[in-house]
């Protein structure tokens, strides 16, 4: 603030530190006053919350069995009801929602690392791009969720498969978008201007290179999240995510789909709960978007 | 409680509904008469793993098999030996020889006429491939001692020899004598029974069609268990493979089916009122059982497995396995039949005995290795019965996991004898044979399912199937209950029930063993 105040006695140095910093300043108003960005966030904030404090939240243990309170419709008792095996959807439901959380945190983290990897080396590197880029492409060329199943299924169910099934079918794509959004930043004369004066290959990588092409990783990346939690649920419906009883959102699905027309409330509860947490991310993916690539950006960003 | 009774009351709605529908079966109206044609579509949840009747004891393959084959000896509606294609058997008095006489005139679906010949060819191809070859090495050698006899000659007495040469678990078919050399599945799937096969698209369907030329069997007025007078009233038959229960009750309700070997007791209960629904209660189907591996640890220590028996709270496990339809049974028999056993093992079970179970694990040296609970997803109960026992297992502190596969999977899994410690496993044919039958799964020659044999128990199977009388084989039961008890290498959970639904549409039904599609008809 003293700085704002007398400009005229700034250093250089600390010149570009504010302008940084006012850039930041920007950069968070513009995100929370984004609509669809503030109410992902608080979606996802939520979310993320109801998976750290399930201890505290769900009023029974995930895979507590009671006999004698089978298919139990909602009630005060139980809000979103039971299951055949007498358990409550709700604690499983919060508890499940720990299990996407975990599995999607570390699928948007290893298919970060090893998407950036990957794909800046592809582009620094110019005799391995064909390698790297023609391998991804015959990845890519299964079905997404597809080459995950399949991966899981070989696999054998648990949740760390899971999460390497679904890091190995997302990595190819986040590669993808990292090499080409390094090809763009690296033609730039900036980064000419670092190799001249001398810059190691790395600081070239890091300081310039990828610092200037995060932004469609990160959207990406929310992206990855989301179809992570999708996909986690797909797996655990088709029996090779992490194995019952744990309560993962796709197995509580799985559970109630045999008795969906007598006890719907089993089914439909962790479903809804999906597409609120998916809408979530999309809505945040889709600000982050807005306000990160300036070439999308709407008419309300042009200031 | 309240919603204990609640059930309970529900059930026994719904075995009046039961009844009226067997009511109805056996005194046909005059409105009830039979139609001929149609084509009836019965749905079960996995694929048949083989249609060589012979080679499988899979309740999938024998659910259509019995419709296409037919053995000289089957059990009748009281489980006795009675005569399918034999026309009798002469036993010698030293129980050396058995002369079985056939019936003439019977026809294989490709038109020859069966002979001795056939059987020959049939029996030893059964020694070769057949899933319980077992049942005939007490049979030295069969000879033709005539274009419509065979004689058995026996290595020694067995009593009890009739009776398993008649199991339908993996029944002894006649097959011609053409198929007499082809390999384990291999055959074929030529029969004498009243339907013929078509087609198997696996994943989808098996049709089978009337055998116009089918010889029925005059000796009764109607069916009687496996065989009796048998009539194919339909044109068609298809045993559609819908895994997915829900979907099973959406075709049924839509009208797509007609008959579910298996419907979810929920959905039982709410189809109760249906007009359009009959349900068919099958009371005494299957025990519910829990295998340990005793080869390996921890599940190689008698005293773990005692720990294991004595915390079950098998009400709780039966209550949500079965979704409501069963009986709390600790005996290796039905209760009230020939060899109950009474009250011998009683003590140990449905205990929920916590503060015993954790002493008994300390005695056992237990440290927390891990408990592998192998299962599967296409058999409803199994699955959920592991669920549960993981549960309470995992409440006296043992690291119990659950290893869910496909069925074939586990099949194959459980033949291994290292990678599980315990295996939950509805026994259905096995128990309805009587304890010849069921304590072979468990002795050598056979691999015993709990892999490791018991010396003594495979003993006292000796005693049981040469014993004399009924009297003594009786008594050599009780032993072996008493034994089942000692070496807790099997946990009998329960007394389970299967509840089958058609169509009202379909007339004539009788839950059995398998779905009988002979003898039953279409009204519109």
């Amino acid at each position: 603030m003293t700085a704002e105040a007398n400009p005229d006695t700034l250093s250089i140095g600390q010149e570009i530190k504010l302008a940084r910093r006012r850039r930041r300043l920007t950069f968070a108003r513009r995100l929370l006053t984004h609509p669809s960005f503030l109410v992902g966030f608080v979606i996802l904030v939520l979310f993320t919350l109801t998976a750290l404090l399930a201890d505290v939240l769900a009023p029974y243990g995930p895979t507590k069995i009671n006999y004698r309170s089978i298919l139990a419709p909602p009630s005060a008792e139980f809000w979103f009801g039971t299951d055949a095996y007498g358990r409550d959807v709700l604690s499983r439901v919060i508890y499940g929602t720990r299990v996407s959380l975990r599995i999607g945190v570390f699928v948007v983290v290893m298919t970060g690392i090893l998407g950036t990897l990957l794909g800046t080396l592809a582009s620094y590197v110019k005799w391995l791009d064909g390698l790297i880029m023609r391998s991804l492409d015959g990845l890519m060329a299964f079905p997404g969720v597809l080459l995950a199943i399949a991966l899981a299924a070989a696999l054998g169910p648990s949740e760390v498969n899971a999460i390497i099934a679904l890091t190995v079918t997302f990595t190819p794509r986040t590669a993808r978008i990292v090499r080409a959004s390094v090809i763009v930043v690296q033609g730039m004369q900036f980064i000419e201007a670092a190799h001249a004066v001398g810059a190691s290959h790395a600081r070239v990588i890091f300081r310039y290179i990828l610092a200037n092409a995060l932004s469609p990783l990160i959207v990406q990346l929310t992206f990855v999240f989301a179809v992570s939690i999708v996909a986690e649920a797909i797996l655990s419906f088709l029996g090779v995510g992490p194995p019952p009883p744990a309560p993962s959102l796709g197995n509580i699905i799985a559970d109630g789909r045999s008795n969906i027309q007598e006890a719907w409330w089993i089914a439909v509860f962790p479903g809804l709960i999906i597409a609120v947490a998916v809408l979530g991310l999309n809505l945040m993916g889709d600000g982050l978007r807005d306000i990160l690539d300036p070439r999308h950006s709407g008419a309300r960003d042009k200031t | 409680m309240n919603i204990h009774r609640k059930l309970a009351s529900g059930l026994r709605s719904l075995s009046a509904v039961g009844v009226i529908a067997l009511a109805a079966a056996f005194s046909p109206a005059p409105a009830q008469a039979q139609v001929k044609g149609g084509e009836l579509v019965v749905v079960q949840g996995s694929n048949p793993p083989s249609l060589d009747g012979m080679s499988t004891s899979s309740q999938a393959s024998r659910n259509i098999n019995m419709n296409i084959y037919e053995t000289l000896y089957g059990f009748s509606e009281d489980i006795k030996p009675i005569p399918i294609l034999a026309e009798g058997v002469d036993i010698s008095e030293d129980g050396l020889t058995y002369v079985f006489t056939l019936r003439k005139g019977v026809l294989f679906h490709n038109g020859d006429e069966m002979n001795a010949r056939d059987v020959k060819a049939s029996l030893e191809r059964y020694r070769r491939v057949g899933a319980t070859k077992n049942l005939l090495a007490p049979v030295k050698d069969i000879e033709i001692t005539g274009e419509y006899e065979v004689t058995f000659h026996m290595v020694e007495p067995t009593p009890t020899f009739l009776e398993a040469f008649s199991s339908p678990r993996a029944p002894a078919i006649i097959i011609p004598e053409e198929d007499g050399d082809t390999e384990a599945g291999k055959n074929s799937f030529i029969g004498t029974g009243p339907y013929k096969f078509v087609e198997y698209v696996p994943d989808d369907h098996v049709t089978i069609e009337r055998f116009d030329d089918y010889s029925q069997d005059l000796r009764s007025d109607g069916i009687d268990g496996f065989g009796g007078k048998k009539t194919a009233w339909l044109d068609r038959v298809i045993f559609r493979i819908i895994p997915e229960p829900g979907a099973q009750v959406a075709a049924l309700e839509a009208g797509e089916v007609d008959i579910l070997e298996q419907i979810p007791m929920p959905a039982a209960r709410r189809l109760e009122s249906d007009p359009d629904i009959v349900l068919h209660e099958n009371a005494r189907w299957a025990f519910t059982t829990f295998i340990f591996n005793t080869n390996v640890p921890p599940s190689d220590n008698v005293k773990f497995r005692e720990a294991v028996q004595v915390a079950l709270n098998m009400e709780e496990i039966m209550a949500i396995s079965s979704e409501g339809l069963y009986t709390l049974n600790h005996r290796w028999q039905y209760e009230g039949t020939t060899y109950d056993p009474g009250q011998i093992g009683a003590e140990y079970y449905n205990q929920a005995d916590t503060e015993r179970a954790k002493a008994l694990l300390e005695e056992a040296g237990y440290n927390g290795e891990e408990f592998v609970i192998l299962t599967d997803s296409n058999i409803p109960q199994h699955g959920r019965s592991a669920v549960v026992i993981a549960e309470q297992l995992k409440a006296i502190g043992i690291n119990a996991v659950i290893n869910q596969v496909d069925w074939p999977t586990a099949l194959n899994i459980r033949m291994q004898d290292e990678g599980w410690n315990g295996w939950t496993l509805q026994m259905g044919i096995e128990p309805y044979l009587g304890p010849v039958g069921l304590i072979a799964t468990l002795t050598s020659p056979a691999r015993p399912h709990f892999v490791k044999p018991d010396p003594e128990l495979d003993a006292l199977y000796q005693e049981l199937i040469k014993g004399e009388t009924v009297e003594a084989r009786q008594e050599t039961f009780k032993k072996i209950q008493t034994r089942l008890y000692e070496i807790f290498a099997i946990i009998k959970v329960g007394d389970s029930g299967l509840m089958h639904a058609s169509r009202a549409s379909v007339k004539g039904f009788i839950p059995f063993r398998f779905p009988r599609v002979y003898d039953i008809w279409l009204e519109d």
